[in-house]
């Protein structure tokens, strides 16, 4: 007990309540997320946007800055960052302008990043948070603007010692920077609105969102204030790169803790930027408001202003899947499933279409329970993403019927499945013929194999006739064990309790 | 490199040479002129031998045969291992550009015949061409000095930045050359070494590969002997370039063209190369800006533009005084906004990708790093003049200073361009309201109120002697820019055009007309010279 107590302590401030209301201190949190766009090219050249590819293999003229070189705005990027504002549910703006973020460094050729500070292709929106996320509570977090810009080079430290090399392949990929409203509370909200964030941007196909590869990354504002101020009373702090959601809501309580230790001693918050320290569990300084450069922000000039129709975004917008929130209640309403298998299906990219391109001919729950339990297994198994798996849907929808039909039983289901997401190409009928599987469905012959069985297992059945009803299962497994399998569970547990029921009569 | 550093020279035997020759210059004449010439004119910087040029095969076009310099900040490609795109600059003086430039390769596949590289100031940082590492340029035409006790003959500038393409048209070492624009660096060479400099419309020709000053200024100029041959460099080269956001696409080219040609008063002009007839400027209204008449303006360049002025009213044109009241804040807006856009432009010269790389030694302290390497590098390799300016144009944008600079020279800068659409009779195409309803206007017989071109002088005097002063006052050499930056920060197209001499140098007269409306700009400047 003692020895837990410690451990405890050890953890990080998290669920030990400064994120809600703890000696009549509340926190304020804004978040910035930047996300890494699904387009083939750089938001600014025609090179290919894979970034993990050999370094420095994708780099156009206007990459590298090549003296007289120039951007050229690709349109794919600013049709992902319409889908983005309109899934956010925001206002595509008519005209939007990019501008030059300056600072020399390594990963930055040009000696400045191109982005919109001052008109940014997007403002509004909201992501609502609620019970599906685990609240108890229900709101809107809303999103301030989102701004399209270029990623940075990747500087690749002591690979050779005493050189820092530059990897351009990733400069100039384009990316959305989304920037919310100081809405959020607590920790826990934070990393709802980022989860959820990442199901609608994948969902809609604007950006991978994965944080371990830095596909989305997140950087968030913190202040406190003492209960009945202001919420925005409070000096903020950044915490930059936080790269897990684990980490998002750990460095959020531990710098709330940070910042009511500060207060409650009497001392002030200075504002400034700061990383987290994941052994330690505690924020660190990374750069004081002193120390905070000067971007000098300029309209660039080789890009002229971006207009944007009424008609176009209409287009985007026909395009547009279906929304999460609303795939939720339509799940719900026409399939009846359970708010657990819809949130598991959500969650996974390709999920939802492939369960109902299967369900719509088929018992909707179980096609449910084969995909979120069978199928998902699998996958975690193999640490695998269902749009990577060569499964089809044609092949697991014939492995249904014959289920459904009786042509197999659901031991043997399982053993193809298994063998479909191994990468077998043949069809369901062709692997039945080919394993020779037929189904017992001989009474006498399965009343027999039952017999025998009983007769191994007197004291079960004993047990069973003096009321213990859980032998039942064990002695119908035994049953289907000795007939390889080759029997379907309803036939052999209707002759068990027949047995059995003979059996007590006597 | 300090002005005092330069040699004092005297070159009696060039008086002889300035005088045109009738004929064009053709590949080999212009290879005789530069092996004869250049080493005292200094205007090329790096030129193609014989042997190259034997190799090069030449396009059939219209310009087939020209030999072209190109002003050394454009990027060129070619099998010469001195080809170098240095814009003058320590920072670049062996960089290779992996590419070339639009405009070199429409050059280029219209026949024409690139000879070499030209001086010019560093990154076009610079209005007499001292600002190089190769040293000045120097004008073909020579002064005798003001000093009468000596009555010595002195160097004098060719002006810049462009001004080693200047200098080698002036001098038939080519017959057409490429400068680059950005507050008069073509129009001012072009008046001081009496020749033609004109500056299109922004976006008129491609700015891929031209390598950036100030890039929402910077314009690719051409520069010739005559306004027909600038006109036919032009027409090769004023292309939509889908590599150049900025370049005007093809659909509001038309949509000028349309605007352009639908005036009844200016179609037969527009039309015909040639005209004959005894007024042929006859319904062409031009306008006189009064804010040009300026202090520093010498006696010599008020007379050049009075007499221009009555040059182009006995060929017909109504001639009526204009005002454009904010004309005299262009000059500090230009130099704000210029030298912020350069402060970014310039900081990619960082010695990392491409470039000269200088280490730090043992100066400075060491936990700066990065920060160290780029600074060695960029002391090191960016003169005086440039480090000055790109210091200059990040305070103006620094946080403290932003409002009281930049923003407010935003400001005056679109003050400007609505002060020139209201003294031009052709609405300005990027507001398209106001075009389509003139255009019917016109259409219905009305002829609107406003002009068709401006006229004023290009310089304040003629080129100043390369010694001029030992210590040279910054401040004041910018005045030299003071008639031309307008037509940089409202974008319209303007041309320099030599009408005449004073103490042997000569003097350009500067016409400027509406964005887009360079074709009729090109065919009024054909009868101003003298």
């Amino acid at each position: 007990m003692r020895q837990l107590e410690k451990l405890l302590r050890r953890l990080p401030a998290r669920g030990f309540g400064y994120s809600t209301a703890s000696g009549g201190w509340r926190s304020t949190v804004g978040l910035e997320l930047h996300v890494q766009l699904l387009a083939k090219q750089k938001l600014f050249s025609a090179a290919s946007a894979k970034w993990n590819d050999n370094p420095n293999t994708n780099v156009y003229m206007v990459d590298a800055s090549i003296p007289g070189s120039l951007p050229r705005l690709n349109p794919h990027c600013v049709q992902l960052a319409a889908r983005a504002i309109l899934g956010l549910k925001g206002q595509v703006q008519p005209v939007s302008s990019f501008d030059r973020k300056h600072y020399f460094y390594l990963d930055q050729p040009l000696g400045y990043q191109i982005t919109q500070q001052f008109f940014p292709i997007g403002k509004g929106g909201f992501i609502e948070l609620g019970q599906a996320e685990g609240l108890g509570h229900s709101k809107k977090v809303h999103v301030h603007q989102l701004q399209l810009e270029q990623d940075t080079a990747k500087s690749i430290h002591d690979v050779y010692p005493g050189y820092v090399l530059a990897d351009l392949n990733r400069a100039g990929v384009g990316l959305i920077e989304i920037v919310t409203r100081p809405d959020i509370e607590t920790a826990e909200e934070a990393a709802q609105f980022v989860r959820k964030m990442q199901v609608l941007l994948r969902h809609i196909g604007v950006s991978n969102c994965n944080m371990e590869d830095g596909s989305m990354r997140c950087d968030v504002n913190v202040s406190v204030y003492r209960d009945g101020n202001d919420r925005l009373s409070g000096t903020r702090c950044e915490l930059k790169n936080l790269n897990s959601l684990k980490v998002i809501r750990c460095a959020i309580d531990a710098e709330v803790s940070r910042q009511v230790g500060l207060l409650t001693a009497g001392k002030t918050v200075e504002q400034e930027t700061r990383g987290f320290d994941a052994r330690s569990g505690t924020t660190f300084l990374t750069r004081s408001k002193e120390a905070a450069p000067d971007y000098r922000y300029m309209p660039d000039p080789d890009i002229p202003e971006v207009h944007i129709s009424r008609n176009w975004v209409e287009e985007v917008q026909r395009t547009l899947p279906e929304l999460p929130e609303m795939t939720r209640e339509r799940l719900k309403k026409q399939y009846n499933l359970t708010k657990e298998d819809i949130e598991t299906m959500i969650n996974e990219p390709g999920c939802v279409s492939f369960f109902e391109q299967l369900a719509t001919t088929r018992n909707p729950k179980r096609v449910a329970s084969w995909v979120t339990s069978e199928i998902f297994g699998q996958l975690s198994y193999r640490a695998q993403r269902l749009a990577d798996s060569p499964l089809t849907v044609a092949q697991l929808g014939e492995l249904l019927d014959s289920l459904a039909n009786n042509a197999i039983t659901s031991a043997q289901a399982k053993q193809l499945l298994i063998e479909f997401m191994d990468g077998e190409a043949r069809s369901t009928a062709e692997l039945i013929k080919a394993y020779g599987w037929k189904v017992l469905d001989d009474d006498s012959l399965i009343r027999q194999i039952a017999r025998d069985t009983l007769d191994k297992h007197p004291k079960e059945v004993s047990g069973y006739l003096k009321g213990q009803a859980r032998r039942l299962n064990f002695l119908i497994g035994k049953t289907m064990q000795a007939t390889k399998g080759q029997a379907r569970p309803q036939d052999v547990s209707r002759i068990v309790k027949e047995l059995l029921e003979s059996a007590s009569a006597d | 490199m300090s002005l005092s550093r330069i040699p004092r020279r005297l070159v009696h035997h060039r008086c002889c040479l300035t005088t045109h020759s009738n004929s064009p210059p053709t590949v080999d004449s212009a290879l005789e002129t530069i092996s004869q010439r250049n080493p005292s004119l200094n205007a090329f910087v790096t030129s193609r031998v014989p042997a190259e040029l034997a190799e090069t095969a030449v396009a059939d076009g219209p310009l087939k045969g020209w030999p072209v310099g190109i002003k050394a900040n454009i990027a060129t490609v070619s099998n010469s291992d001195t080809d170098v795109t240095s814009c003058g600059s320590h920072a670049l003086q062996s960089y290779k550009s992996p590419f070339q430039a639009t405009v070199v390769d429409a050059l280029e596949r219209a026949g024409a015949v690139v000879m070499g590289k030209t001086n010019m100031d560093e990154f076009g940082m610079g209005s007499k061409n001292t600002y190089s590492i190769y040293g000045p340029a120097r004008n073909p035409h020579t002064s005798e000095s003001q000093d009468k006790d000596s009555c010595q003959i002195y160097d004098c500038s060719p002006g810049g930045s462009s001004g080693g393409s200047a200098a080698a048209v002036a001098s038939n070492m080519c017959r057409a050359a490429l400068g680059s624009d950005t507050g008069g660096s073509v129009r001012l060479p072009a008046a001081w070494c009496g020749i033609v400099g004109f500056k299109p419309s922004y976006g008129r020709i491609s700015r891929y590969g031209l390598v950036p000053y100030g890039s929402s200024l910077d314009t690719v100029g051409i520069m010739a002997r005559s306004v027909q041959d600038v006109q036919q460099v032009f027409q090769a080269v004023s292309r939509p370039d889908t590599r150049d956001m900025t370049c005007m696409t093809e659909s509001l080219r038309s949509r000028i063209n349309t605007g352009s040609q639908s005036r009844p008063w200016a179609a037969r002009l527009l039309s015909q190369n040639n005209i004959e007839a005894e007024k042929p400027l006859a319904g062409i209204r031009i306008g006189i800006p009064r804010e040009c008449w300026v202090e520093e303006l010498s006696a010599s360049a008020l007379d050049a533009w009075k007499q221009g002025a009555e040059r182009l009213s006995a060929l017909g044109c109504e001639i009526v005084a204009v005002s454009l009241p904010h004309l005299p804040n262009a000059l500090p807006a230009y130099y704000t906004l210029a030298l912020a856009e350069a402060s970014s432009n310039l900081a990619r010269y960082d010695g990392v990708r491409y470039g000269l790389r200088k280490e730090p030694g043992n100066r400075g302290p060491k936990e700066l790093g990065a920060s160290r390497k780029y600074a060695e590098t960029r002391s090191q390799g960016l003169g005086a003049e440039v480090q000055r300016r790109i210091l200059l144009g990040t305070y103006v944008m620094s946080d403290a200073a932003c409002r009281h600079f930049y923003l407010p020279s935003q400001r005056i800068r679109r003050v400007i361009q609505t002060e020139f659409d209201s003294v031009f009779a052709l609405p300005n195409a990027l507001s398209s309201e106001a075009f389509e309803k003139t255009l019917l206007d016109w259409a219905s017989g009305g002829r609107s109120a406003g002009v068709d071109a401006l006229l004023f002088p290009t310089a304040t005097d003629t080129a100043p002697p390369l010694l001029e002063g030992r210590e040279e006052n910054t401040a004041a050499s910018y005045v030299n820019d003071v008639m031309t930056v307008p037509a940089n920060l409202a974008g319209i197209p303007a041309i320099s055009v030599p009408v005449g001499h004073k103490d042997r140098m000569p003097i350009g007269l500067q016409l400027a007309a509406q964005y887009g409306d360079d074709e009729l700009l090109l065919q009024i400047a054909r009868y101003l010279g003298a």
